[in-house]
């Protein structure tokens, strides 16, 4: 408050009336389209429209009771659970070890490289799915067809619970672990030199340094990129589209593909569609605030 | 003999670390090979012809070299969407680049009035704008589609453009950048009698050229990347509008008609932009991962 009094006062009053003017268009916008749905979604996740959207009848908490109860989207959970705690941990340990390499390399072979890596994450998850399909197909698939050569049984991608999991887990990596490594490039380089300097005069050697400095550098990457990598793939649902559209048993199924297909069949209601996204909000939530909260824990403890 | 030997220690540690050096080389490239592999094959693919792409005798390079596939793609006047390829992809570019400039306006004057500017409530107006960036898509995507059906937007140009264009991240994003300008500037323009939006405009915007970029960049890909949204929004009877990755997913469930030629040559087609943005963008990476606020 003290910087308010050393300006004029019509600055003052000016920059209150600037900034109203150029925050508005955007609080405006996701007013209207982000606030309002959220507000409309949970107060309709409370109420039944059988017979008609503008006859509201109370229904508590048993659209929320319904969808616990609804088989198939309580094992969509577990399913994306699984695949995110897959892609979470090999993309980050990969991407980690990757950027550790590439901080190695310092030549234009490097910088080729750390660009390169880059450019999946550009693709859309469709443009992709229908790409990997390619290798993953049954009949004349390359992977199929290069095995065929050695006489290797050709592999039923979506047909064995194991390969689907892989055709879908393979492809979402290779989509996302480019971007993940130049985050942790990014803060390797951060590292101030002295920190390596001043370790190897105290003999630590390889491993000690990694231990000792680097993790506890790069503590906030790993907390940044594990959020955003469970919040991205628990909504995740182009690839598993496309890949296997929830085959074999609905053991890929994942719970927006699982909403969509609902929303399209029509034999889920819509109150129960939106109780059910609400639940998918809560719970990436709170996997997020765990993270954060083991994070933090860490720090009390050093 | 004591020379010889620590020439010796020297020797074997050089020659350890070649071969730490050399391993280090070959996964880099396994990684790059990796990358490309999936690539490689869809350019050898869509050069195959129907029936060859997924005959029993697999082979790596097409026996008889075609460009079938792109003409299907070109006269093909898609019957289930009944829009064609080109027309569509054209649309979606159309649509990204407004919204992507759109977006960087609205959300980089946003930016700069949270970081630079003071007026009341600010603090809970940050807020709040900051916790829309937790709320997953999915939750707000039926009542996203009430809320633009009661506006009238559905099934217009509009609906594909306005409800995405203000995003608490960009805001974020450019918040934390005008944040790192020096205080001097805006005060010099001050004592000049520039309001705070011409400062922004004369001072801030010419010096945001690594911000535009990177969230330009990221802006035109959502769009352009967007299937669900547009999917929604857009029935048949207005195909016009029909969003490329609707009109690929369309294309790949149909794929005994359509053929796979054609669907890996139309998502060739379509990852064009996406590598012309990657292309922009990459020398401006390095300091937009910087911006993000991780530390």
């Amino acid at each position: 408050m003290k910087k308010f009094s050393i300006l004029p006062k019509n600055i003052v009053k000016e920059e209150k009336v600037s900034g109203y003017l150029l925050i508005a268009p955007a609080v405006i916008l996701l007013t209207i389209f982000v606030i309002v749905p959220l507000i409309m979604a949970i107060y309709r996740s409370f109420f039944y429209f059988e017979s008609g959207p503008n006859e509201a009848i109370f229904a508590g908490f048993s659209n929320y009771i319904k969808i616990f109860k609804n088989q198939n989207f309580v094992k969509s959970l577990l399913n994306v659970c699984i695949m995110t705690l897959f892609i979470v941990i090999l993309q980050v340990i990969g991407a980690f070890l990757f950027a550790n390499i590439l901080v190695r390399i310092k030549n234009r072979f490097g910088i080729f490289a750390r660009t390169i890596i880059y450019l999946p994450y550009l693709f859309s998850g469709i443009v992709v799915g229908c790409i990997f399909t390619l290798l993953t197909y049954y009949n004349g698939g390359v992977i199929n067809g290069i095995l065929g050569w050695m006489d290797i049984e050709p592999i039923a991608f979506t047909y064995s619970k194991f390969w689907a999991y892989i055709s879908i887990i393979v492809p979402t990596i290779w989509i996302g672990s480019g971007y993940t490594t130049l985050i942790f490039y990014s803060g390797l380089i951060n590292i101030p030199k002295d920190y390596y300097e001043a370790s190897e005069i105290d003999g630590a050697n390889f491993w000690k340094q990694m231990w000792y400095i680097v993790l506890p550098c790069l503590k906030n990457y790993f907390v940044l990129i594990i959020v955003t990598l469970v919040t991205a793939n628990l909504q995740m649902f182009e690839i598993p589209m496309l890949m296997t559209n929830g085959q074999p048993l609905n053991s890929t199924m994942t719970p927006v593909l699982y909403l969509i297909h609902a929303r399209a069949n029509g034999n889920v209601s819509q109150s129960e569609i939106i109780a059910s996204s609400i639940v998918i909000m809560i719970f990436i939530g709170a996997l997020n605030a765990i993270v954060f909260s083991l994070s933090n824990r860490k720090k009390k403890g050093e | 003999m004591d020379k010889l030997d620590s020439r010796n220690k020297r020797k074997t540690k050089t020659t350890k670390s070649r071969v730490i050096e050399i391993l280090l080389y070959l996964i880099v490239i396994i990684v790059l090979i990796n990358i490309f592999l999936p690539l490689f094959f869809t350019i050898l693919s869509m050069f195959k012809d129907k029936k060859e792409i997924f005959s029993l005798d697999f082979h790596i390079f097409p026996h008889q070299w075609t460009t079938d596939n792109f003409a299907r793609l070109f006269y093909l006047q898609y019957t289930t969407i009944g829009v064609n390829f080109f027309q569509s992809f054209g649309m979606t570019l159309l649509v990204a680049t407004i919204s992507m400039v759109l977006s960087l306006f609205i959300n980089s004057i946003a930016g700069y009035a949270f970081a630079r500017l003071n007026f009341p409530f600010k603090k809970i107006i940050w807020v709040i704008v900051i916790s829309t960036m937790f709320i997953p898509g999915i939750t707000i995507l039926l009542t996203s589609i009430s809320v633009v059906s009661s506006l009238g937007m559905l099934n217009t140009i509009l609906v594909l453009i306005v409800p995405g264009l203000a995003n608490a991240y960009n805001i974020f994003f450019f918040k934390q950048f005008y944040l790192g300008f020096p205080k001097d500037y805006d005060e010099a323009a001050r004592v000049d009698g520039c309001n705070s939006i011409e400062i922004f405009f004369k001072i801030f915007v010419p010096n945001s050229l690594t911000p535009m970029v990177i969230m330009g960049a990221g802006t035109f890909i959502g769009y352009y990347n967007s299937y669900l949204w547009p999917t929604l929004t857009i029935d048949k009877a207005h195909s016009q509008y029909t969003q490329i990755m609707t009109l690929i997913n369309s294309l790949f469930q149909d794929i005994n008609t359509v053929g796979y030629g054609a669907v890996l040559a139309a998502s060739f087609i379509s990852l064009i932009p996406a590598i012309v943005v990657f292309i922009i963008v990459q020398r401006f990476i390095k300091e937009g991962i910087s911006l993000t606020g991780v530390k």
